[in-house]
């Protein structure tokens, strides 16, 4: 139960004995001097920065010592086995297990009297009622705040909880006017949430200083979300990231709190013929072209699923893969693996990215044609590109991949009529960048280009109130057939695509999200053959069916509570 | 009793006026927007303030409340109800894409509730004391008192998921042509509906019943030597009905969007449910219409209930 304080060196940065201790550091042995000397200077440089984090200010949560204390009084693994029965991982660090997690993280296993020591140590004034906020709606979190609330009780801090309503984005994230010293803009202590990243970066990101409402600027952390932005190398980018997981966990300007999994269930009749299991909230090459579903009695294979469109179909460009029709109505330039990792062309017959990192090139296969017949050409890739930059509601790393092109400010504000860094000759494009953005493959791998013969007229503005959006056209394997609105959608194979015409016959899709109670009902009555939860409750329901199956897919979606550390007005 | 109908229909205009301003008044007060719903909390963060700001621009957010409701209010009168901020569809698209399912849905359990209301209310009446009587106002209380979410999750897991009976929910299904294509999906619902509401009727007919046939004129009837049924039907049952109407005229906006909770429970999508969609999404223009529509049935049905309780009770002196 007792662990080293602070780091994984196991020194007390805090500590005033800390010069005395680096005094003692046993140097014996004259051909390790050299490497003792550089420890030495790495441990001050890093006990500096620590201390310049844990500088407290009139907001004792701003203190390490009490997030810390947080972090030891919570019961993580616990709270996993009985409240999420298992289904989910305790968090060491905002980045899933894989091989970008740091090696060696402090973790902070459950100890209340190092809590209550912590505690100790940093004053911490019983009296205070931390305010826990959190936007989710069902039970297991309400249940998990109490839990929280128990835990921290038990080491002597006090916390109410409250779901935020209304517009729950300005009240999580609006940003103080000063940066650095505050005070908050926001009036909450701790707010549980989640991050569902497309790309690792997005972890970080948020943390630069002036982006975060929480945690103040800081020199340090802005250099290390710097360093996991500025390399295509992926082993270059592997050591950034241990960098900030380490000073993440030293300094705990979050504390990430467990990881979900995402749990894919699909009836019997279903057979995937191979196709691989991924994160299903993004697209991947998931192979549905040879999906096969035991027929009906008319003899035709019927894919029943969730996600169907309620009042408009939701554009492709914010949530890339939540809903069957955004994967399977429109293709992308490129496909990814499983872990979402670019792997193959799609779209594309060719791509190919410079060494380093700055010039895409894409020639696009012969022949390809919109669901309409409309033949699709590398200058209309060009135009979605040039429109999309213009959408204010896109994906944070489509944004970054186009804001990056060479010329994407002066197109922005007006001054050029195109993007300079994006050029064609044939069916060949080529995109050049002013920066560097490690994510590009990332994002031709999700974003989808768009018919333009239906939204050359659309409102950058209004592009999800845009009519196409009621019966979209698109350039996948699939159709639309018929949309009913809030009853259902039929997709059926779309006869020319480029994959071959999918063994499928119709894809239906009844309008209930992942997150509904009806999946449940649904599949009991034999309504489902496919779809995806992140609720566990459900989970075990699904399990408990003979008709159904349910397969676990670890995805990068951490859950957290952010620490408002900045002076309170 | 023209003048005081006309006078009547002449008030609804200033009463809709006004009660239209305070539902915009309340929509303005509950925090967020349509904005803030389109974008997750978790994805927020990597909006600049600039880009909401034009978001909310160019959805007509941006403007004062008042001119907001001056616009809305001048659209209204020239028959334009807006479109949706959330899909830039025409609002009265929607509502009439709507309206059918929650028709069909609240016209079958007015229908059904008020024959089954009207019809065990009377017999539990004079069959008063009876066993007969007790089971049905055993029944009657039951009906008033359970929620219909209850009903309808027992209704479901008893004919939907045990026997399989019906289908769970939805209205319509691909290749679906005809009414009796979607009449099993009709029944669940419908029965739930009509289930609760016929309780209530049966309550008040009961009750209603009772009264009047203690009173003088019955006695006077029977004294003169009509055949019991026509004593309990046409001079009982007539009487006894006029309660019985009011309610059930106050029922009559059901019709609009009263089934939100059973349209829920059986992914019935009405008018309800779009409703429940709309308020969650900050959708004002859409919460607008669908609120005037009920505000209207409200005020027209209570206009009808005066017209039938001076119809029915001679009594009843309108000037």
């Amino acid at each position: 139960m007792k662990r080293p304080l602070l780091n994984r060196s196991g020194t007390n940065w805090r500590s005033p004995a800390i010069l005395h201790r680096i005094n003692l550091f046993p140097l014996v042995e004259k051909p390790m001097k050299a490497f003792q000397v550089l420890a030495l200077a790495s441990l001050l440089l890093l006990n500096v920065s620590t201390l310049w984090a844990a500088s407290p200010n009139s907001n004792q949560l701003s203190d390490v010592r009490v997030r810390q204390a947080i972090a030891y009084a919570i019961d993580m693994d616990t709270i996993v086995e009985t409240l999420f029965e298992g289904m989910a991982i305790a968090a060491d660090s905002s980045i899933p297990n894989g091989s970008f997690k740091a090696p060696g993280l402090p973790r902070y296993t459950y100890d209340p009297d190092k809590a209550r020591q912590l505690l100790k140590e940093a004053n911490w004034d019983s009296s205070r009622v931390l305010d826990v906020v959190y936007y989710y709606g069902d039970q297991t979190t309400a249940d998990l705040m109490a839990a929280i609330q128990a835990y921290l009780a038990d080491v002597g801090i006090q916390m109410t909880f409250r779901k935020l309503e209304g517009d729950v984005g300005a009240q999580l994230r609006t940003l103080p006017s000063d940066p650095v010293n505050g005070p908050a803009a926001i009036t909450w202590d701790l707010g549980y949430g989640a991050k569902a990243a497309l790309a690792l970066q997005e972890y970080y990101n948020n943390y630069e200083t002036g982006k975060n409402a929480n945690t103040p600027g800081s020199p340090e952390l802005d250099r290390l979300v710097s360093a996991i932005n500025s390399t295509a190398d992926v082993e270059k980018q592997r050591q950034a990231f241990f960098a900030i997981e380490r000073y993440e966990m030293e300094n705990l300007f979050v504390l990430p709190l467990y990881y979900q999994q995402m749990f894919i269930y699909e009836s019997k009749r279903l057979n995937r013929n191979g196709g691989l299991y991924g994160n299903a909230q993004y697209n991947y090459d998931w192979n549905i072209v040879d999906w096969t579903v035991t027929p009906d009695a008319n003899g035709k294979q019927v894919l029943r699923t969730n996600t169907g469109p309620v009042e408009f179909f939701e554009h492709a460009w914010f949530n890339p893969g939540l809903y069957i029709y955004t994967k399977v109505l429109f293709d992308r330039l490129i496909t990814a693996d499983g872990s979402l990792a670019p792997s193959n062309p799609q779209m594309a017959k060719y791509y190919n990215l410079s060494d380093d990192g700055k010039t895409l090139t894409i020639q696009l296969m012969d022949g390809l044609t919109w669901h309409d017949g409309t033949p699709i050409t590398a200058e209309e890739i060009k135009w979605n590109v040039e429109f999309a930059s213009k959408v204010p509601v896109i994906h944070p790393i489509f944004k970054q991949t186009f804001s990056s092109l060479k010329g994407a400010q002066a197109f922005a504000d007006g001054s050029a009529s195109g993007i300079s860094g994006i050029t064609t000759s044939g069916n060949t494009l080529t995109f050049s960048f002013e920066t560097l953005d490690p994510n590009v493959l990332l994002t031709f791998s999700q974003w989808a280009p768009l018919p333009r013969k239906h939204l050359g007229n659309a409102d950058p503005l209004k592009f999800q109130q845009h009519s196409f959006w009621q019966n979209p056209v698109g350039s996948g394997p699939f159709r639309v057939k018929e949309v009913q609105m809030n009853d259902y959608l039929v997709m059926v194979p779309f006869e020319n695509y480029h994959g071959g015409r999918a063994k499928l016959d119709e894809i239906v899709a009844y309008p209930s999200g992942d997150n509904d109670p009806n999946v449940v009902k649904n599949a009991a009555a034999q309504q489902l053959d496919y779809g995806f939860t992140k609720n566990v409750s459900d989970v075990q329901s699904l399990k408990a069916m003979d008709h159904m199956r349910v397969t676990p897919v670890d995805i990068p979606y951490t859950r957290v509570l952010w620490i408002n550390k900045f002076p309170k007005q | 009793m023209s003048a005081y109908f006309i006078r009547r229909l002449l008030l609804l205009a200033p009463m809709l006026l006004v009660i239209s301003f305070f539902i915009y008044l309340a929509i303005e007060l509950t925090p967020g927007d349509i904005v803030s719903y389109m974008i997750s909390p978790e994805l927020i963060a990597d909006f600049s303030p600039e880009e909401l700001a034009a978001m909310r621009q160019a959805l007509g957010l941006d403007e004062p409340f008042l001119i907001r409701y001056l616009h809305w209010l001048g659209g209204v009168l020239q028959g334009d109800f807006g479109y949706s901020l959330a899909s830039g569809v025409p609002i009265s698209d929607i509502v009439l894409d709507r309206l059918p399912a929650t028709l069909e849905l609240s016209a079958v359990a007015l229908f059904f509730s008020t024959l089954f209301g009207c019809v065990l209310g009377t017999f539990s009446a004079l069959k008063r004391g009876s066993a007969t009587d007790n089971a049905l106002t055993v029944f009657g209380m039951l009906g008033v008192s359970i929620p219909e979410f209850i009903f309808g999750l027992a209704a479901l897991v008893l004919f939907a998921l045990e026997l399989g009976w019906l289908p769970v929910g939805g209205r319509l299904m691909p290749g679906y042509e005809t009414l009796g294509d979607r009449l099993p999906h009709l029944v669940l619902p419908g029965l739930v509906l009509s289930l609760t509401m016929t309780a209530g009727v049966m309550r008040y007919s009961r009750s209603s019943m009772l009264d009047a046939m203690n009173r003088e004129f019955i006695k006077t009837a029977r004294s003169k030597g009509l055949p019991e049924w026509r004593v309990n039907f046409l001079h009982g049952f007539r009487v006894a009905l006029t309660p019985v109407i009011v309610l059930i005229g106050f029922r009559l906006p059901l019709l609009i969007g009263g089934t939100v909770i059973v349209e829920q429970v059986f992914q019935w999508p009405g008018v309800g449910e779009q409703f429940v969609v709309a308020v969650r999404a900050q959708n004002y223009p859409l919460i607008m219409m669908i609120a005037f529509l009920s505000v209207t049935a409200v005020l027209l049905a209570s206009f009808l209930i005066d017209l039938l309780t001076a119809l029915l009770d001679p009594r009843v002196q309108l000037d």
